[in-house]
């Protein structure tokens, strides 16, 4: 364990400019997506949102919350309120799998894609515990 | 922690500035809405020039 100087993170991921360049490159992915399944004018409805994402993560530095989601801003706080929310996001996730699997399965659906994300989800955690457990 | 900063006459964001964390961190654990890491309060405590336990208490510690 160092007890040397606290520093926060550094690296591209830290950078002002990645999460701006992520989110209009994210638009522009998706833009090519919908072009490719024939709804363009979707896709530059996509790449406009993810463009505006960009500028609020550009020109959002006063927000302590802009600045840990955009990276540059983050110490050892904002790592934990990250992995909390990482999984409260996660469960809620989980929890729409799971409802939505049972609706389709009470309509006399097989469940899919919805048993199957559900069931991969499982397995993420069961080997993210494990893995953790094992390095710890 | 507020107590020792004041009387160094320091701000919340030159603490900060000076451990490399947000001022927001720095009012968080003024606050008690955040308990440090092993780490951070060791630096905390370097940085008053005083020991842990003088910086920071237990709640409900025997």
């Amino acid at each position: 364990m160092s007890t040397g100087p606290v520093s926060r993170r550094r690296g591209v991921s830290c950078s002002r400019w990645f999460m701006p360049a992520f989110s209009v490159a994210l638009g522009v992915i998706m833009l090519a997506a919908m072009w490719i399944g024939g709804h363009p004018a979707s896709g530059f409805g996509a790449l406009g949102v993810m463009s505006a994402v960009g500028v609020v993560f550009l020109f959002g530095g006063r927000s302590e919350t802009i600045r840990g989601l955009r990276g540059d801003g983050r110490d050892e706080r904002f790592a934990m309120i990250d992995l909390k929310a990482t999984a409260a996001a996660g469960v809620v996730v989980i929890l729409a799998v799971i409802i939505a699997f049972l609706i389709e399965v009470a309509k006399g659906h097989s469940g899919n894609p919805y048993s199957w994300l559900g069931a991969i989800a499982g397995l993420a955690y069961t080997i993210a515990i494990g893995a953790l457990r094992w390095r710890s | 922690m507020r107590e020792l900063r004041r009387m160094q006459n320091i701000s919340q964001g030159q603490l900060a500035a000076a451990l490399e964390v947000s001022r927001q961190t720095i009012n968080s654990i003024e606050t008690e809405r955040y308990t440090p890491s092993l780490p951070l309060a060791l630096a905390l405590a370097q940085f008053f020039e005083k020991s842990v336990e003088e910086v920071f208490h237990v709640n409900g510690s025997r």
